[in-house]
């Protein structure tokens, strides 16, 4: 054989490898990174007045009851929950009697699409669902978002401070969910919750498989929806391998040429990272453990099950896997994969060990009384055998949707360090005839039932006769 | 049902005598009917009751209402309780509320059982018209209906959704017992629906409406006339121009309508279309009901005057079209203020209108005053479709229910019910889900019945 074109192809080679290779002492680009964060959050608290509240009765959300207890708030946060607390050596602290009242964190809704689907609704600002492909992981609800909604100031009467805004479920990835607090503002950003983790809406079951099977594309059955969710998660995990080879070979000072951005997989791959949570529209019990198949073949936590009517079922499976699902307590019937609703579907999930049951709205109506809708759960589940008490039911409307969000250091209980965010009620809140009297954001009074100062008014309701 | 004793001393109480007249009287036809065989039904008294009697006796504190043959036979107030009663069965209250059984209304209760289903919805039809009667798709074997009355429903007017035609069809009145004989009454209302379109103005429909009522109003001036000379002149008898023929079958619907015989149930919410609907009352003398009318508060008081009922949502307070941006969680109680008969239908579907009493619960919360409340959810319903319960007095059907607490509470539950006299039960598919799962077993959950 000829060793000439040998040797030439070994110096073609290390011309190339000189060319492509990045050799340590080549000049490098400027580092190409994903901005994580190209919208933030402008929010600001609205004043704020550090409030003792005395002798109210005290769910903590962690838990507790606190029968004729005082709250501290300062600064904007919780300072202390006790009994007979003094505030002497805190400047201009106003105190509120909330004797016969209760006290409460504030309300967080893990599914809303206020803003998305607002009323009026009207189809120039129906813009919550991109239902124009199965996979829009792409689309962000943020960018959707009206926050001229009325519904905002509905679900504020409410007691609800802080809210995840979800896209629609007629995708097997329907895009990012942002979670806001309630407060007014003329910008999504303005509500924007800082430091709060984007979602991933995904949906399993009926939704995607009508949509797109009408359409004749995929998925048009439950198997094509579950070939759909693999297809992407293998790309998705081949975008972050490109993304991590560039990073490598970036650090040791190679000059990487950086993988094409992908919208789509940007978000795909936040949910690789950990940084993005799943929040996946799922009703059966089935579907749910197929869906922690899934996270576990590709590496990432199947975070949040939306809707899970049949939870109860897998209620184990669940808690070990440690999943939250958001419920309602008995919306059923309005299609197959609704139809086998039970009453004590929270309480079932709740009773198990390390579990994080939440109760969820999905409506502009019953978000406005969340706690009723625990309420219900409460009482049915205790008509048949649970033992369950307001300090457990407040739980699944605060700190396990907290926990469910990402946020459960910042908000959802009533502890000291975390935001003053919180509901003072007319009475026990899980009576039907229970309304919130003052709900406070950070500190600050965003709602007040008997003064018009605090309530708040949407631009479109504005001189509307 | 621990609630329950039989009363093993009936025999003895026979034939005793009795403090007040009326009481005797009652009571030896009760005694009349259980010496006469044993084919006839049982009665029961429930005795100890605070009954919402949501009639003119108004509230009864331990109070006694006697039932038998499916009617409620007596109500006896504390002072006027006899001594002794003779019935098969008390039931002793022990305090506990009872108030007529919830009338549901607006809804598909027993025409679609998955509403994403095609053919568990028989709930309309593309050429559904005026004479539509769903009716003949009800199935009172629906999942819905035991679930239904854990919410103290006993009976609901369904209304079919119709299909292309101004005229959604008609609405009929069933019981939630479950039984083939459920269905109490066919054909009972018309269904319109008015106000904002996807195409097209509100104005063709409000008008073509006008026009229905203003040609057959012609058509029967027309017969009366010819009627009128066909008697006079025996002669012409068979002259064919005076003929009388006999209406096409939905100018009797329309007919109907004008003779005051069925209500006219028109869906609107807009003030301006609520007045058109007012106008076509006072020119046409028809027996109107509004439907949804979230800005109905704008006209309170006008349709007071005019004494038209207005069948709402109490949740319903979102500004959710151009036409309800007056919607609002005291909406029902600003009616009921003014004077309008305010009658409570759900929001949604059928599925929950279980949860008729919270909604109740919360126009309570937002003003509306408890006896309106309860009104709303029973007589008012009655008056307006005729239905021969609603109310705890002499003679009405025994459509009871008897709460653990306060009805309208969340906290609270059915302990007791009757439809038509007959106690039913409230136990549903969902509370057999949740025991086959909430049970323990070592086999798979499908062993489990």
């Amino acid at each position: 054989m000829n060793k000439t074109p040998i040797k030439l192809s070994l110096i073609v080679a290390a011309v190339s490898l000189s060319l492509t290779a990045c050799l340590p002492n080549e000049k490098q680009d400027v580092k190409v990174t994903i901005k994580k964060n190209p919208f933030p959050s402008t929010y600001q608290a609205l004043p704020q007045q550090n409030t003792l509240f005395t002798n109210a009765t005290v769910l903590t959300g962690t838990g507790e009851r606190l029968d004729h207890a005082d709250v501290l708030i300062v600064d904007g946060k919780i300072s202390q929950v006790g009994i007979d607390l003094t505030a002497t050596n805190i400047a201009n602290v106003t105190t509120i009697d909330a004797q016969g009242k209760w006290l409460t964190p504030g309300i967080i809704d893990v599914h809303s699409h206020l803003g998305v689907y607002p009323s009026p609704n009207v189809e120039s600002h129906s813009d919550g669902n991109e239902m124009t492909s199965p996979n829009t992981s792409e689309v962000w609800a943020e960018h959707s978002v009206w926050p001229q909604d009325p519904g905002f100031q509905s679900a504020r009467a409410g007691g609800v401070t802080t809210l995840q805004i979800l896209p629609g479920s007629a995708n097997l990835f329907g895009g990012r969910g942002v979670t806001l607090k309630n407060v007014p503002s003329h910008t999504m950003q303005g509500m924007k919750f800082i430091d709060a983790p984007y979602g991933l809406k995904m949906a399993c079951g009926e939704n995607p498989k009508r949509v797109y099977g009408k359409r004749k594309q995929l998925p048009s059955t439950r198997m094509g929806n579950v070939a759909g969710y693999r297809a992407a998660w293998a790309e998705a995990t081949e975008y972050k391998r490109a993304w991590n080879k560039y990073d490598r070979d970036y650090a040791a000072g190679k000059n990487p040429q950086a993988p094409t951005r992908d919208l789509e997989l940007d978000t795909l791959m936040g949910v690789l990272d950990g940084e993005i949570l799943i929040h996946n529209h799922c009703y059966k019990a089935e579907e749910m453990v197929v869906m922690m198949d899934i996270a576990k073949e590709f590496n990432y936590q199947s975070g949040t099950f939306h809707h899970g009517i049949e939870a109860y079922k897998i209620a184990d499976t669940l808690a070990e896997n440690g999943n939250c699902v958001a419920m309602w307590p008995d919306w059923w019937g309005f299609k197959m994969e609704a139809f086998d609703m039970v009453e004590e579907n929270v309480a079932i999930v709740n009773a198990v060990k390390n579990s994080c049951a939440i109760v969820h709205s999905d409506s502009a109506i019953t978000i406005q009384r969340l706690n009723q809708e625990a309420g219900k759960v409460l009482y049915r589940a205790n008509d048949n055998g649970f033992k369950l008490k307001a300090e457990d039911a407040i739980k699944w409307i605060t700190v396990n949707a907290a926990k469910s969000l990402g946020i459960d250091d910042k908000t959802g209980s009533l502890a000291a360090g975390k935001n003053a965010d919180l509901v003072l009620w007319n009475g026990n809140p899980f009576s039907v005839y229970a309304k919130a009297e003052q709900v406070f954001v950070d500190g600050a009074k965003v709602y007040d039932r008997f003064d018009e100062k605090y309530q708040a008014k949407s631009d479109f309701m504005l001189g509307q006769e | 049902m621990k609630q329950m004793q039989l009363n093993d001393q009936l025999d003895d109480q026979l034939g005793k005598r009795h403090i007040t007249l009326s009481a005797l009287v009652k009571v030896s036809a009760v005694a009349l009917f259980l010496v006469t065989g044993a084919v006839q039904a049982k009665s029961t008294a429930i005795t100890n009751a605070t009954v919402y009697t949501v009639a003119s006796m108004g509230v009864l504190e331990q109070a006694t209402v006697i039932i038998e043959q499916g009617k409620i036979i007596e109500v006896y107030s504390k002072q006027n309780t006899p001594q002794d009663i003779k019935v098969d069965e008390i039931i002793d209250a022990k305090g506990r509320i009872l108030t007529p059984g919830f009338i549901g209304s607006m809804n598909t209760l027993g025409l679609v059982e998955v509403s994403a289903v095609a053919k568990t919805r028989d709930g309309g039809d593309k050429k559904a018209k005026i004479t539509f009667d769903a009716s003949l798709a009800f199935n009172p074997k629906s999942t819905l209906i035991a679930y239904n009355r854990k919410g103290g429903i006993t009976s609901n007017i369904v209304a079919p959704h119709g299909g292309e035609d101004l005229f959604a069809g008609q609405t009929f009145a069933v019981d939630l017992s479950g039984e083939f004989t459920s269905i109490i009454e066919k054909q009972n209302a018309v269904l319109v629906h008015l106000g904002a379109e996807n195409k097209g103005s509100r104005a063709r429909n409000l008008q073509a409406l006008d026009h229905k009522f203003a040609d057959a109003k012609k058509a029967l001036a027309k017969k009366k006339s010819k009627q009128e000379a066909k008697n006079k002149d025996k002669k012409d008898k068979d002259k064919k121009d005076n003929e009388v023929k006999e209406p096409k079958r939905d100018e009797q619907v329309i007919n109907a309508l004008l003779a005051g015989e069925k209500p006219l149930l028109a869906y609107a919410d807009r003030a301006s279309d609520l007045l058109a609907l007012l106008a076509l009352k006072k020119k046409y003398g028809i027996d109107l009901v509004l439907v949804g009318a979230s800005d109905a508060v704008l006209i309170a008081n006008e349709i007071a005057d005019a004494k038209v009922p207005v069948i709402l949502s109490s949740i319903a307070n979102l500004p959710t079209s151009f036409d309800s941006l007056h919607a609002s969680l005291t909406n029902m109680a600003t009616l009921a203020k003014a004077g309008v008969k305010v009658i409570l239908a759900p929001k949604g579907g059928s599925h929950n209108l279980n949860q008729l009493r919270f909604d109740a619960g919360i126009a309570v919360a937002n003003g509306l005053p408890r006896a309106d409340a309860f009104s709303a959810l029973t007589a008012n319903v009655a008056d307006v479709f005729k239905l021969n319960s609603g109310r705890i007095a002499v003679g009405k059907n025994a459509d009871l229910v008897l709460w653990s607490a306060d009805p309208f509470e969340l906290s609270t539950k059915v302990d007791l019910m009757w439809i038509n006299g007959k106690a039913v039960s409230t136990r549903s598919r969902q509370d057999a889900l949740r025991d086959r799962y909430t049970q323990k077993s070592n086999m798979p959950r499908a062993y489990s019945k």
